[in-house]
């Protein structure tokens, strides 16, 4: 009988309930418990510094009045970095490989940084669609290529991070299944199979930071861009 | 006159005044008119009139 491959994808359910808004929710609500504490302590700290430092990083380019998208921005990053770290453990549902997610993350934030240009700065906003210096015959071409452009990129960012997360746990699977699956004659090579599963699960975790960063990033590109 | 672009425009004459690829105003109503051409275009074929089989007979 051949294993289901996808099953690891399909959103788990509890008597019939489905459990997609819990698996978003729980990574965020472990790391933000409230402290019972009124002086603040290490673990408080870290979680202050590690804010500002990213803070810092995303919102140095922008001007003042984009510094109002710093919490969406942050609260974006730890969701998306604790839902990507906590879906490394074994058995557990990972919600960012779901397009319905992640395109659902993407699509309006995406809106908001055009519809926002196009309000606030129409000129600027328009005049982007053609790169300065372009040659006079290629002008209606250029124009409509970045207007695809502009259309694609909420599709590149929702599809970017699930395919990534998609890709990493269909690999781990199928390097765990080998190293279970593999007759005992051939331990050497599960040795060696195990050994890349080790390798893989560290990748992975790399994976999962860096592609919850390159969401936040880019979109902070975005509204650089029209703000 | 003051605006984004009012060191560059007496580079320009005529319709390139309007119609650019260095200024900000230039390259706004560069993409309006691409934006209307092919809103033309596509409302033509929506509402030229469909030839009939019969009359070819």
């Amino acid at each position: 009988m051949i294993p289901n491959l996808f099953e690891i994808f399909a959103t788990p359910y509890l008597l019939k309930v489905p459990l997609m808004w819990l698996a978003v929710m729980a990574p965020a609500m472990i790391i933000f418990s409230p402290s019972q504490h009124l002086v603040t302590g290490r673990y408080i700290l870290l979680k202050k510094w590690t804010m500002k430092q990213f803070i810092k990083q995303i919102m140095s380019p922008l001007p003042t009045h984009g510094y109002k998208w710093a919490a969406l921005f942050t609260a974006l990053m730890i969701t998306l970095t604790s839902i990507n770290m906590i879906s490394l453990l074994p058995h557990t549902f990972t919600p960012t490989a779901q397009l319905a997610l992640t395109m659902a993350l993407a699509f309006p934030l995406w809106l908001a940084t055009v519809v926002i240009g196009l309000l606030k700065k129409t000129t600027r906003s328009l005049a982007h669609f053609l790169p300065e210096g372009s040659p006079t015959p290629l002008i209606p071409a250029l124009v409509v290529v970045e207007t695809i452009s502009l259309l694609i990129r909420p599709m590149a960012l929702g599809v970017r991070l699930a395919a990534n997360l998609t890709a990493g746990h269909l690999l781990l699977q199928l390097m765990a299944l080998a190293v279970i699956h593999l007759p005992t004659p051939m331990w050497p090579a599960t040795v060696a199979v195990a050994t890349t599963l080790m390798l893989l699960t560290i990748l992975e975790v790399a994976v999962g930071l860096i592609q919850a960063y390159v969401f936040v990033l880019l979109l902070s590109l975005y509204l650089q861009e029209n703000i | 006159m003051a605006g984004p672009d009012s060191g560059t425009e007496h580079q320009f004459t005529g319709i390139k005044k309007y119609f650019n690829s260095y200024t900000l105003t230039g390259r706004r109503n560069c993409v309006l008119a691409t934006y209307a051409s092919i809103g033309l275009i596509v409302l033509y074929f929506k509402l030229r009139p469909k030839k009939n089989p019969e009359d070819g007979k």
